[in-house]
């Protein structure tokens, strides 16, 4: 019995089971549209890719790290011990940073193409709370090694909640595990990040999946003003497949690159009495709204508690008003409500870009 | 020691070499692998009667003598004024040695650019089969060039045995094919050809997913399928010369490359095996572009595709020769003369005489920070900067004076032990060299809170 033989019974056993063939003829039968903004389309599958990957290197840092009093201890260890333990990790956490970009660029192009019109109003909502789980994955990995930087980070990224009025400090506390950041902390951000957020993220992004199989892929409104003939379109399998897998092994290669050139670093152990060291700062993409609030705190009339309430305020608002925005830009017959959607998008991406980078220039 | 370290802040001298090397190297071994990518497909198309290969022949010889005829010369006379300026020690040893060998190497590149320059000039003007014999002129001489400077690339890192017997007795040039084909000569000579082969295939890919695969169909598959082939030998050879390669190195250099795999640091604890990483991961992505999106689909293959792949090449060729000159360290010259342009046998008559008696840097012999700069510029500029590149302000930054002196005290010593041993030469001068360049460095690492000293500006003598 030849490979091919052995190959060819085993699919057939599994496709009387499974029916493989039912699924290829519709992934064949499905079509992608092809025009000039057709490169967006590949960011939600280098998502899924670094996402892919956060699961495979989080399984293997997880077989040597030990959250409470021993984290730093075996991040060391992971780091400078094991056995391309330190690849392992940079790699992590550099596809951490990747996969936070790749969302952001995947909303916007999103946003700009109007796909959250019906019927795909579900599809851009569940986007929202994978957006805010990604970056919550993103804070609680970040104080796991409970170095210097990670834990100064952290304290000062939990006095953010402590500004809410009332419930503030509770929620502040609840998610120390006490009024300071410690091995309890650890502990909390630990279950947090490998089970409680997985729990959510998994089933939500699977949903997510089925949104877009279902709808397929939205195009822009200068293509859907042309006629269905004038359209061009390509198979889903294997073209677009084939564009996809490409574009996951150029993201993996700009992940190696990273992490071979510039490895994850590890700082020194915490002190918790030790003074914050200077320059501390939020990791990027939390820099935005880091220095919004402190944009705010400036103004003299908002100095101190008001301002960052204000700010808390306004931010949130802002945000309220992304995640609506399917509601208010309801479809192509939206005419001014569209062009507004437009440049409220237009608004997010200067005051996220310019808030980055001032809030750069300014670290000490 | 007979000229000073040329001072490049922040970016180091070592980058500057670095940043024209990759690009010349990317250029240089295309202008070989394309030398004979060129004769061998106008004799294929002679032999077939394929006009269509012909025209687009025309057009790629004219983009290969632009690319290396300007781009690759411009970048290899750079070479010459950049390892001359940053690394005068060592570019004497070699002139000393290689003068000849350098001599022809010249006379081959004349040779080179003029029949490059023929070769696109005298399409349908002369006799085809001439035109061909031109191409192979071409090819004979651009393998010759690589044949030469492979013996003076290689020399560097193993010099061999023999060589090193005549060092620094003035006979070193009476060993020169001893020193020439030396233990890596060999396994280096084929990994480039290998890669000059790819690189060929490479860009010649750039310039068949140009072509419009609707009208010319059958031109185009066909380019593109018969380029691909061109990468074949390299990834079928490459593991096992690879292999050849690193054992053919000395054992204590090899251990560079194990030394990364279980730890992590900055600087040279671990590049060589993050940059071994990176090659191994470039060159599978190749094979897997190359295969599925050029040779499966030749019609769909486009130019954003075959940019993709040359600057996968680029890193790989990239991380290739950054983890060869890594391999050297701690040496400039193997076993020889050091990265800081210190020959291994002075560096004790240097421990008794001090090491600014043989430096040409111009420093107030009264002032210890002074000393200390010039021993910074002579002993740590050739790796290290201040600021910028590796540099020392945050490698020793949280050490206080007594923790930097004993730093340095433990380079001075040089015990075989030291996991510095592997990779840094030996800080050479006396005790009170020791203290003056602990001195500088402690002013910058833990500089004073009011108005610290200013730096004295050393300068050329």
């Amino acid at each position: 019995m030849t490979t091919k033989m052995i190959a060819s019974s085993v699919y057939d056993w599994m496709d009387e089971r499974l029916g493989l063939s039912e699924l290829a003829a519709f992934a064949r039968k499905k079509t992608v549209p092809v025009h000039a903004q057709s490169f967006w389309y590949y960011w939600g599958g280098i998502t899924l890719f670094l996402f892919m990957l956060q699961c495979f290197t989080g399984v293997l840092l997880l077989v040597y790290y030990r959250p409470g009093v021993e984290a730093y201890e075996s991040v060391r260890q992971i780091t400078f011990v094991m056995h391309f333990g330190w690849l392992i990790r940079s790699a992590h956490a550099w596809a951490a940073n990747l996969m936070l970009f790749a969302i952001l660029v995947h909303m916007f192009s999103v946003f700009f193409m109007k796909a959250y019109r019906k019927p795909r109003e579900l599809g851009w909502l569940s986007g929202m709370v994978l957006l805010g789980l990604a970056a919550c994955f993103g804070f609680s990995g970040y104080l796991l090694p409970m170095d210097e930087l990670s834990y100064f980070a952290t304290k000062v990224g939990l006095q953010i909640p402590v500004a809410i009025p009332w419930i503030g400090p509770a929620i502040a506390n609840m998610l120390r595990g006490g009024p300071e950041v410690t091995e309890f902390t650890v502990q909390r951000f630990f279950a947090l990040h490998v089970v409680v957020l997985p729990a959510l993220f998994i089933p939500l992004l699977a949903f997510h999946l089925w949104l877009v199989q279902r709808y397929g892929n939205a195009m822009p409104e200068s293509e859907e003003a042309k006629p269905v003939a004038e359209r061009k379109s390509m198979p889903f399998m294997p073209n677009f497949l084939r564009k996809d897998i490409a574009m996951w092994i150029i993201s993996l290669n700009v992940l190696a690159l990273l992490a071979s050139v510039f490895p994850w670093a590890l700082g020194k152990q915490y002190d918790a009495l030790a003074p914050a060291p200077m320059g501390i700062h939020p990791e990027w993409y939390f820099m935005s709204p880091f220095e919004m609030l402190k944009l705010l705190g400036m103004v003299r009339w908002l100095q101190g508690e008001p301002g960052e309430i204000a700010g808390i305020l306004l931010f949130t608002l802002g945000i309220v008003l992304w995640i609506l925005i399917p509601f208010y830009d309801k479809n192509k017959e939206s005419g001014r409500r569209a062009r507004l959607a437009h440049y409220f998008g237009l608004l997010a991406v200067f005051a996220l870009l310019a808030t980055t980078v001032i809030g750069y220039w300014t670290i000490r | 020691m007979n000229y000073p370290f040329w001072d490049i802040p922040y970016l180091g001298s070592g980058w500057v070499i670095g940043i024209i090397a990759i690009f010349h190297v990317m250029i240089s071994q295309f202008a070989v692998g394309g030398g004979l990518y060129l004769p061998l497909a106008e004799r294929k198309a002679l032999r077939e009667a394929r006009n269509d290969w012909l025209k687009e022949l025309v057009g790629y010889s004219k983009f290969f003598l632009v690319l290396t005829g300007v781009f690759g010369t411009i970048s290899g006379v750079g070479i010459w004024f950049a390892i001359g300026l940053t690394h005068p020690e060592a570019t004497s040893t070699l002139i000393h040695n290689f003068v000849f060998g350098w001599a022809i190497e010249w006379v081959f590149f004349m040779v080179e650019l003029s029949t490059a320059a023929v070769y696109y000039y005298t399409w349908n003007k002369i006799d085809a089969k001439l035109h061909l014999v031109v191409g192979w002129v071409y090819a004979g001489a651009s393998v010759c060039t690589l044949i030469i400077i492979n013996g003076i690339l290689t020399f560097m890192l193993t010099p061999g045995d023999t060589w090193l017997g005549v060092a620094g007795t003035g006979h070193e040039a009476s060993k020169f094919w001893n020193a020439f084909f030396n233990p890596t000569y060999w396994p280096s000579l084929l990994l480039r050809s290998c890669v000059c082969a790819s690189l060929a295939g490479i860009w010649a890919l750039i310039s068949a997913s140009r072509i419009d695969g609707g009208k010319q169909a059958a031109l185009k598959a066909s380019l593109v399928k018969w380029s691909v082939k061109w990468l074949v030998p390299s990834f079928v050879a490459m593991p096992f010369l690879s292999g050849w390669y690193l054992l053919m190195v000395p054992e204590s250099q090899r251990a560079l490359l194990t030394l990364g795999i279980d730890t992590m640091g900055t600087g040279t604890f671990s590049i060589v095996t993050r940059m071994a990483l990176l090659i191994v991961m470039a060159s599978a992505t190749i094979i897997v572009a190359a295969y599925y999106l050029a040779y499966r689909n030749p019609l769909d293959f486009n130019p954003a595709h075959a940019v993709a792949i040359l600057l996968l090449a680029l890193m790989a060729t990239g991380a290739g020769e950054y983890s060869r000159e890594m391999l050297r360290k701690p040496f400039v010259i193997g076993r020889w003369m050091y990265s800081n342009g210190v020959r291994v046998p002075y560096a004790l008559k240097i421990d008794q005489t001090g090491y600014l008696v043989h430096s040409n840097w111009v420093y107030d012999a009264n002032s210890s920070y002074s000393r200390g700069e010039a021993i910074f510029r002579g002993e740590c500029g050739s790796c290290h900067t201040l600021n910028g590149y590796r540099p020392l302000v945050t490698l020793l930054s949280g050490r206080d004076r007594a923790n930097i002196e004993s730093f340095i005290t433990m380079l001075h010593e040089y015990k075989a032990d030291s996991p510095y041993h592997h990779f840094m030469p030996p800080m050479v001068g006396t005790k009170q060299d020791v203290e003056d360049l602990t001195g500088f460095l402690n002013a910058h690492v833990n500089p004073p809170a009011a108005s610290g000293q200013k730096p004295v500006q050393t300068a050329q003598k």
